[in-house]
């Protein structure tokens, strides 16, 4: 079992108040991906459509459990699999509790979102940030993203109380 | 939105590429994702767009509550100082004799042949979308206070952005026919804009509606009004104005084509609801620049364009992406199939390079 690795300097968060379901960053990630997408939108039963893709989270199981190291973080705080490390036992898809990680047949090893490293060390962002319409998705500090957060709840709540009857 | 996510600034070491011109016609999210990536590749990209503004559907139909204009803009305002992409804004491309009417036409100062633009570019792509809408015709519906979605949409946001001098008609008592998701956007928007009463009536049941139960639901708390298993049969006038809608319910049969139930009349339950304002949102159709066989390029039946795999066209120098190939969609699709088309066409000219 690994400690858990690095600092989160930067997240990811998805608003899903903001989110309208428009399948624009699983457009971007399959694209970027060759047709497989790390972060997917699923219909739900009530019609409602939402993204889903790793949380990358600061105390997160599947680096817990992965018996190699593969499983890690880099120093932004993303986590990311390890390819040469990784032994595609999958202990990690058994860890996570959103069904996250998935084996690439290919290489036989764990893969996931890792927040477009490629791109990041380009100095770019990741894509699903860059090109979602509805600003649903936030990436930045921690801090920032409490901050911009609690900002649009509190937009929210004054919206619901001053409009209809309350202004009539 | 960062349509050129992909790259910090064109790539200017790869000769050649920038001499190679490749024009886009339509700038919604299809056209504008593919103009990204080929931008940073280093070609020469010109878009050609209708509107004022670049956008598409999300700037001139999906209310601003959903996509605000600066997210959109941003992007494109990048695109063209940073990566000299050139947009030929109130420009409508066509491809017989005469320009077909569309709805949204209002800002037309240009008209331009695709014959023209295939002949003077290495590559074409056409991302035009979805700007005709399907009609219930039925008794009573030409004339003022009826509309689709996708005009009332489109004169308020037009509206919003300072583009109209008139105000554009909301209506006080509105009903929208329909249950996908420009019926909920018109709904919406009606409610924003502040008509008195907003109904979303729909043949079939909440079960069945293509925008799905949550958005329906979220819509009646806000205060729509919800009427199933009713469909229109007539447009009451009264000195010209509207006055009411006759409808008709419905009970649901056998599954028919699309696989759900058959909305089926019930003889003699005709009756009038009042209402000033009403909105067809059932459905939108393709709106190719050109028609059938025009350069080669063939249309199906619903008039998408007929793309292979790789989204090109029956002429090997045009494609094809976006709702123009699919039907309505959605943004991500148009998105990912003017991402795709871009690489091929990308593939296409390297090929040529060599
Ligand atoms: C009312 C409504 C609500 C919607 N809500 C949502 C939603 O909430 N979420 C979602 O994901 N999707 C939604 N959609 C669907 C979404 O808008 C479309 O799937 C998407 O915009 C398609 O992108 P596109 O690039 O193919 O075409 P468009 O966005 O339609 O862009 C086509 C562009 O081409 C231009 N053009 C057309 N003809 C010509 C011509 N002859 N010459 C020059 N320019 C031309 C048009 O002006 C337009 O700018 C909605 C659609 C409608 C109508
Ligand atoms: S791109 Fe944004 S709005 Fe669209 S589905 Fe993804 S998170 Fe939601
Ligand atoms: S894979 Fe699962 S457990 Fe690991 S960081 Fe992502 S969401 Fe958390």
């Amino acid at each position: 079992m690994s400690q858990q690795p690095g600092k989160i300097v930067y997240l990811r968060f998805i608003d899903l108040d903001k989110c309208i379901g428009c399948y624009t960053c699983q457009a971007v990630c399959d694209f970027l991906h060759d047709g497989r997408p790390f972060i997917k939108v699923y219909e739900t039963e009530i019609g409602l459509r939402t993204p889903l893709s790793c949380l990358h989270c600061s105390k997160a199981p599947c680096i817990e459990v992965c018996p190699t190291g593969a499983m890690t973080r880099d120093d932004t705080g993303a986590v990311y699999v390890d390819s040469m490390k990784c032994i595609g036992c999958m202990a990690c898809l058994y860890a996570c509790p959103f069904g996250i990680p998935e084996l690439d047949p290919q290489l036989r090893v764990a893969t996931k979102c890792d927040l477009c490293k490629p791109l990041r060390e380009q100095g770019l962002e990741p894509a699903c940030y860059a090109m979602c319409p509805a600003e649903a998705i936030v990436y930045g500090s921690p801090q920032d993203i409490g901050e911009k957060i609690k900002k649009r709840k509190a937009e929210m709540i004054i919206r619901a109380r001053t409009s209809g009857p309350m202004l009539e | 939105m960062r349509f050129t996510w992909m790259c910090k600034e064109p790539r200017s070491t790869v000769s050649g590429r920038s001499k190679l011109k490749i024009s886009i016609i339509g700038a919604g999210p299809g056209g504008l994702a593919a103009a990204g990536y080929l931008a940073c590749l280093g070609y020469s990209v010109e878009v050609y767009e209708k509107q004022p503004l670049p956008g598409g559907m999300m700037t001139f139909a999906i209310p601003k509550v959903r996509i605000k204009d600066e997210t959109v803009l941003i992007g494109v305002e990048e695109l063209r100082d940073k990566f000299n992409v050139v947009f030929k804004t109130n420009t409508k491309v066509f491809g017989n004799h005469e320009p077909p009417k569309d709805e949204g036409d209002h800002f037309i100062k240009n008209t331009v042949n695709l014959k023209d633009i295939v002949e003077q570019s290495d590559a074409v792509l056409i991302t035009t979308g979805t700007w005709q809408s399907r009609r219930l015709k039925i008794p009573g519906e030409n004339g003022p206070g009826v509309m689709s979605a996708v005009e009332y949409l489109y004169e308020i946001r037009a509206w919003e952005k300072g583009l109209l001098d008139h105000h554009p008609h909301v209506g006080d008592r509105v009903i929208v026919i329909g249950g996908g998701l420009s019926a909920v956007d018109a709904a919406l928007e009606a409610l924003e804009q502040g008509a008195k009463e907003v109904i979303l009536a729909y043949r079939r049941t909440k079960k069945q509606a293509p925008a799905g139960i949550y958005e329906i639901n979220s819509l009646i708390r806000k205060g729509v009004k919800w009427m199933e298993l009713v469909s229109p049969v007539e447009i009451v006038r009264k000195n010209e104005k509207v006055k009411g809608i006759k409808l008709q319910k419905m009970k649901l049969g056998e599954p028919d084509e699309s696989g759900r139930p058959r909305p089926i009349p019930i003889p003699g339950s005709e009756f009038v609801l009042e209402v000033d304002t009403v909105i067809e949102a059932i459905g939108e159709i393709a709106t190719p620049p050109l028609v059938n066989n025009f350069l080669g390029i063939k249309l199906d039946r619903k008039n998408r364009i007929i793309v292979d795999e790789h989204y090109r066209t029956t002429n090997p120098k045009v494609w094809a992406a976006g709702d123009v190939v699919t039907g309505p969609s959605f943004i991500g699709n148009a998105v990912k199939t003017g991402l795709y088309a871009a690489k091929s066409i990308h593939i296409h000219l390297s090929n040529k390079l060599l």
